[in-house]
């Protein structure tokens, strides 16, 4: 059986805002991977691995639920 | 763009270029084993030349070692070129079995081979251009 694809979302955007602006380059940097990986996991083009998302989280100093979540009914389906 | 879809993008280019001018070889007189090195040098020169002037556009960008994305895409590409490598070859043999001439096999390999390489890279170019 194929599982349902789980929509992840997240607020990076505003997280970037709500940190004086931060910019994309400012975040790789700190992230450790390239701006163009941020760019695409903001998009949500691209979905990282717990190790950078757990990275995103802590330049924010925010949990890693704060930063991303999932489509819950398409979860909730699943179970 | 980041440094390395330029990079791909050059490879691909030149590659391209090698292709034109690896299968025009049969339509050049006397063309030969020098044909074939000069076109490899320049292939290789020009590589090294057009990624150091990028490499001089963006240092930073350059010296950043992949991170897991990029590792990713290089990843999902090289397994796309290793499958179209694996295509080429068999229609190698099969070239090879038709005709009856290991010549025109092996052109057909070495051909298979630039092909496979430029998929590889045009694969990298599109999950770039994506993405992921």
């Amino acid at each position: 059986m194929v599982p349902p694809q789980i929509t992840i979302t997240n607020t990076i955007r505003k997280l970037r805002f709500e940190h004086g602006e931060m910019t994309q380059q400012d975040l790789a940097e700190r992230v450790g991977v390239t701006r163009q990986t941020i760019n695409a996991i903001e998009l949500g083009k691209y979905s990282p691995s717990l190790e950078v998302a757990f990275r995103i989280a802590a330049a924010f100093g925010v949990r890693l639920e704060e930063v991303f979540s999932h489509d819950s009914t398409q979860g909730a389906q699943q179970r | 763009m980041s440094f390395r879809e330029k990079c791909a993008w050059i490879s691909f280019v030149l590659l391209l270029l090698l292709i034109v001018g690896f299968a025009a070889a049969g339509h050049v007189e006397g063309a030969g084993f020098h044909y074939f090195l000069t076109l490899l040098l320049a292939f290789a020169l020009l590589q090294v030349l057009l990624r150091l002037i990028i490499r001089w556009q963006a240092p930073k960008d350059a010296r950043t070692p992949k991170d897991e994305r990029e590792q990713l895409i290089d990843l999902k590409a090289a397994r796309i070129g290793f499958y179209s490598l694996v295509a080429g070859v068999l229609l190698a043999m099969l070239a090879v079995h038709v005709h009856g001439n290991p010549w025109s096999g092996l052109h057909t390999m070495m051909l298979a081979v630039l092909v496979a390489w430029a998929i590889k890279f045009a694969s990298e170019i599109v999950y770039y251009r994506r993405g992921r």
